[in-house]
């Protein structure tokens, strides 16, 4: 119960759009991170002959695997891209932290308006 | 208005000051950057290209070479960054934060020269 309790008071601290943004971009921004390890590796395998590496690409060719990048990494890359850019903004032009609950506003709705055709687009490719 | 007493502003410290500025810098270079490669790969190329021939074609390219160069360090040390504050916010315990710091260093240290060494020696 104190677990419970404990996750609800850290989700709706103050709330609203700030915190929101904040924990989506602490989120998404540990998603990515934990995927440039994996590629990193990956990408080094290049030193090797070309059947180590083409046998490491079989699990990104993978039908689940191209489900984890459209609706996980691509995602999460692109939310934290433009809220980051949002924090940029927000931290360096005059006045915007005042307006950092619309701006958020605004970035979802660039957010939605890039990322549904592109990933309709990756998704249509898999089919 | 109240000040939050929780929220990171612009930090005071010399080292914490940079790190907050390259926090900043970076991610609007990668914001391009980054996003571009995964669109270019997947919605460009199409994954099912990706192999080592097309990599190493890529890489006959010195300026893709200089691109990738420039995603592994910024976006890693960027990552890394974040990672950074992150331990600091949730490792509460003074050695397990320790450790994890120490992880980190190792693994960013290790990423960095892994993939360096890669692009810089890569012969087809």
């Amino acid at each position: 119960m104190a677990v419970i309790s404990h996750i609800f008071r850290d989700v709706t601290y103050r709330g609203r759009e700030g915190q929101i943004a904040f924990m989506l971009h602490r989120v998404t921004g540990a998603g990515v991170f934990l995927f440039l390890t994996l590629h990193i590796v990956n990408t080094f395998l290049m030193v090797f002959p070309a059947h180590v590496f083409n046998s490491v690409l079989v699990f990104y060719h993978a039908f689940v695997f191209k489900l984890v990048i459209i609706f996980g990494l691509y995602l999460g890359l692109l939310y934290h891209a433009l809220n980051g850019i949002r924090i940029v903004i927000v931290d360096f032009v005059p006045g915007a932290a005042r307006y950092q609950a619309p701006l958020w506003r605004i970035q979802v709705v660039i957010f939605l308006a890039v990322y549904v055709p592109t990933a309709a687009i990756l998704l249509a490719r898999m089919l | 208005m109240q000040t939050r007493p929780y929220a990171r502003s612009r930090p005071a410290g010399s080292f914490e000051l940079y790190a907050w500025l390259f926090t900043r810098i970076s991610a609007v270079i990668l914001a391009g950057m980054a996003v571009f490669h995964l669109l270019y790969m997947h919605l460009g190329m199409g994954v099912e290209a990706v192999s080592w021939q097309l990599v190493a074609w890529r890489w006959q390219n010195p300026v893709w070479r200089v691109f990738d160069l420039f995603l592994l360090t910024f976006g890693w040390l960027h990552g890394a960054n974040g990672m950074r504050i992150v331990i600091e916010d949730y490792v509460r315990p003074k050695g397990w934060r320790l450790a994890a710091k120490v992880g980190l260093l190792l693994l960013t240290f290790t990423l960095i020269v892994l993939g360096a060494y890669v692009i810089f020696t890569f012969k087809a």
